[in-house]
């Protein structure tokens, strides 16, 4: 028992670590978060000190940016779990290490959510009120003793998920299915129950017509099945990016390297050296003979003498490569010095990922001692992993080193897709059913969309807004969204234009005109603002550290096997 | 933030001076980094309304046993003292049985003179700077209720003017409270003899009730409440006039350290029209059982949300 929680406390410890170790545009990006943090803390301190009249709000437009945030991020901490459903409940392999990337997503999210809400409230010193047992939670009546109690349990299930998960591969255990599964799929209801009961919120009030409307609901699912996923493509590609070039950390052994480099000398390959392959990789084993004789013209052997570089670093060939004999080590090149990241015996791939994905090699491969190599094209390796024992050994083996494919990125577009068609669509629904019937509770929709008795703050914002969206809605139905600088630009549209249309485009228009049809408008101040950069900044913040501790678990860099390393 | 670690070209320099300037370099990050925030928790120092530990800690209104609630109003009494110089009277006015208080406001009469509005702000301790108003009073033109014609800031020579009519507009104390129903830790709730009240000690402002409520009848203390000291109202109720504190909620409460102690509200007290009308409908001698007994007409505002206020209103013809 006192080893297994000090195993904990040394895995936590060297987690904690890492979130302090990294190379020199970690510590610039983590330094502009953290200024931009403390510029957020301070202004919130003097809206602590002198209350919220540092604020833009006032008793007709009550809530602010604060509130629009907040709705805003729990529809994408509610999307983020989504990616759950294709990866667990379709059973799709590439979407399964994102999954976790979405949860810590989520978790990063509620986390922000919970700042914008204590940031609103007028005595946060008192918030011990909303604690069942201490305080007096008026639950069930109130919908906020609602969003209290699911926002808080999700953020629990999504630790908990990820906790394990991160846990287990870090100590290399399989995670027991009992202790994981179900919480997955408690999740997957959990997400779509916290952005309903945010939506009811609203959805509730009587006296606000604007939003007293069912389609609320839906709109608010739509909006963050589209804002969410598009959220995560753009940053499962930075973290793509990042650890494809990141030095190595702590866990992998640093060695000098590359002391003379030499070429391998080739032949063609043989059946005996086929037959060797099946020997070391009893998968391969079943391969047909039609295969294997096809595979032939595309494969060579190389005979290496230790120190014989296979692949560098940087380079752009395509091909993949499997250990039949020896020992091949990979090294990553870092300021001029190399880090030894895997060590290769027989049966074992290498190269295989940026075979596949067309990607520059991530680091250098040697031979330590004398070895043969059998080198395959990109679409023999393709051809490989048809056969479906092959394929799932292969591929387990790519994603414990984490491979982002594209066809994962593509998924994801095909979410963003069809909810953000479903969204507009529900949007149109709102604006035929508030004009076409011209009754008196248009006048919300009438200021939003096209100004109210000369006033027309929001009017620039919501046109945006629809442009953005309706540009992306075009571009994600056309087949120019595949690649991925236009997919990425189609995000941008979808994150902005859903944060306008949800969080300001939702929340302010509900108060203006008032309830007693006064018309006062509502512009966030530079406090308010500098608060709200804090708090996306300390979600970044949050949100960077958590891959900064779970990329190198996932690649394996990190494990109790290299402990005290 | 530290500039990049040169260490590849170190050169000669021993592991010693190494680890000697990482450690200078590290303490160095540190302690700029406590020094910014020791910076950016500056605006702490002008922290105006910080809990004393039994603020802090006090309990919710419903659970104070009668000797808990005598401490509690003594310490508000002190506090009152201390910070306007003169001793307040505070009391914990319980509803009297066989009372629900229902409110008549004649339209006919009205002549939108907010004499009304002002008295209250005098009786109830509201915040001068910046200026809380429980009532507000609508001019409408002749002929339409819909309140987005409404005029909120009229401000002619005299009143009435021709071709207008006038609504004055506060808490409507609904049988069916969409405040109070909103509310995550019932600091505000419906008592027995009808008046809506709020905890202000145990409100967190999140102001849901305020996004609720469908007659705008609430306010927030944006900012900490300033009363002159010489207009101070001294007969003070816990649920009523006590001063409030900032980031909370309040709103008209039927001037509970008045009518609970068998007078008038001093909205009604100094309305020169007579337009005002108090009393329990459960007494059917009252005057306003009377009115709703008599009058053909009267208006219950947005009688299609089902709030069902105890605020009515009516006309003389």
């Amino acid at each position: 028992m006192t080893r297994a929680i000090r195993n904990y406390f040394v895995f936590l410890g060297r987690c904690g670590r890492l979130a302090f170790a990294g190379d020199w545009r970690y510590y610039t990006w983590m330094g502009v978060l953290s200024v931009i943090c403390l510029l957020g803390l301070n202004a919130y301190l003097r809206q602590f000190a002198q209350g919220l009249i540092v604020t833009g709000m006032s008793d007709e437009v009550s809530w602010g940016v604060y509130i629009a945030n907040f709705t805003f991020l729990v529809g994408v901490a509610a999307a983020a779990v989504m990616m759950v459903i294709p990866a667990y409940v379709y059973n799709n392999e590439e979407l399964h290490d994102l999954v976790i990337f979405g949860e810590l997503l989520a978790v990063a999210a509620i986390l922000m959510c919970l700042a914008f809400v204590t940031v609103d409230l007028g005595r946060p010193d008192r918030f011990w009120h909303l604690i069942p047992g201490i305080g007096q939670l008026n639950f069930p009546a109130s919908m906020l003793s609602w969003d209290v109690i699911v926002l808080n349990g999700y953020l629990l299930l999504n630790v908990h998920i990820c906790g394990y998960l991160l846990y287990c591969r870090y100590r290399g255990r399989t995670p027991a299915k009992w202790f994981y599964i179900p919480f997955v799929f408690i999740a997957i209801i959990w997400a779509v129950s916290i952005h309903t009961v945010t939506a009811f919120l609203y959805v509730g009030l009587g006296g606000r017509s604007f939003w007293n409307s069912a389609i609320v609901g839906p709109r608010f699912l739509a909006s963050a099945f589209t804002a969410g996923p598009a959220l995560m493509i753009l940053a499962i590609q930075v973290v793509r990016r990042v650890t494809a070039t990141s030095p190595a950390d702590e866990g992998s052994r640093l060695r000098e390297g590359g002391s003379v480099a030499q070429n391998p000398t080739s032949r063609a390959a043989t059946l005996d050296d086929l037959e060797l392959l099946g020997s070391r990789l009893p998968e391969f084993a079943s391969a047909p003979r039609e295969l294997r004789h096809s595979l032939l013209a595309a494969a060579m052997v190389w005979e290496a003498k230790a120190g014989d570089v296979m692949l560098r670093q940087g380079d752009t060939d395509n091909r993949a490569f499997f250990v039949l004999k020896g020992r091949v080590v990979v090294k990553r090149e870092e300021g001029g010095r190399y880090r030894i990241t895997r060590s290769l015996g027989p049966g074992e791939q290498f190269g295989e990922i940026s075979s596949l994905a067309g990607t520059p090699r991530t680091g250098t491969a040697v031979a330590e001692e004398p070895s043969l190599v059998l080198s395959l094209s990109a679409d023999a390796l393709r051809k490989l992993m048809k056969i479906p024992r092959l394929n799932k050994v292969i591929r387990s083996r790519m994603s414990e080193r984490l491979l982002i494919t594209d066809r994962a990125l593509m998924t994801l577009r095909s979410i963003v897709q069809v909810s953000m068609l479903i969204n507009v669509f529900l949007l149109a629904n709102e604006v035929f059913k508030e004009f076409y019937s011209g009754n008196l509770h248009v006048a919300s929709s009438k200021y939003l969309f096209l100004g109210l008795h000369g006033h027309h703050a929001l009017v620039p914002w919501i046109w945006t807004a629809i442009a953005f969206n309706l540009t992306a809605m075009v571009l994600l139905v056309l087949p120019v969204s595949r690649s991925l600088r236009w997919l990425n630009v189609t995000c941008v549209l979808c994150i902005v234009g859903i944060w306008i249309e949800k969080g300001m485009g939702l929340v302010i228009p509900g108060f203006i005109p008032s309830p007693l049809g006064e018309m006062v408008e509502y512009r966030p101040s530079l406090n308010e603002t500098l608060v709200c950069f804090g708090i996306w900044a300390f979600g970044l913040l949050c949100y960077t550290v958590f891959l900064r501790m779970s990329v190198p678990i996932l690649q394996g860099r990190l494990s109790k096997a290299n402990e005290g390393a | 933030m530290p500039a990049n670690p040169s260490q590849s070209n170190a050169g000669p320099g021993s592991n010693d001076s190494i680890s000697r300037r990482s450690f200078l370099r590290t303490s160095a990050v540190f302690a700029s980094g406590l020094a910014a925030l020791a910076a950016s928790l500056e605006p702490l120092r002008h922290l105006k309304d910080f809990p004393s530990t039994e603020q802090f800690l006090q309990k919710y209104y419903k659970e104070l046993s009668p000797a808990e609630m005598a401490k509690v109003l003594k310490r508000i009494e002190d506090e009152v003292e201390r910070q306007y110089g003169l001793r307040p009277q505070v009391k914990d006015l319980r509803p009297m049985d066989g009372v629900e208080f229902v409110y008549a406001l004649n339209l006919t009469r009205c002549i939108g003179c907010r004499k009304c509005v002002h008295a209250c702000v005098a009786e109830n301790n509201q915040s001068r700077e910046p200026e809380i108003q429980y009532i507000r009073v609508l001019r409408l033109p002749h002929g339409s209720m819909d309140m987005e014609k409404a005029e909120h800031n009229y401000n002619p020579e005299s009143v009435p003017e021709k071709g207008f009519f006038y609504m004055p507009v506060q808490c409507q104390h609904c049988k069916n409270p969409p405040c109070v129903k909103v509310c995550p830790v019932h600091a505000t709730w419906q008592e027995t003899d009808g008046i809506t009240v709020i905890d202000y000690d145990w409100c967190i402002g999140c102001r849901y009730c305020e996004a609720a409520c469908p007659y705008w009848a609430r306010r927030f203390n944006f900012t900490k409440p300033s009363i002159p000291k010489d207009r101070v109202n001294l007969n003070m109720a816990y649920l009523g006039d006590r001063p409030r504190r900032q980031g909370v909620m309040e709103k008209c409460h039927f001037c509970i350290q008045r009518t609970r102690a068998g007078r008038y509200p001093a909205c009604l007290e100094v309305c020169p029209v007579g337009a005002r009308k108090f009393g329990n409908i459960l007494d059917p001698n009252s005057e306003v059982s009377y009115i709703l007994r008599t009058k053909r007409v009267f208006i219950q505002l947005k009688e299609e949300l089902g709030t069902s206020p105890r605020f009515f209103y009516y006309f003389d013809v």
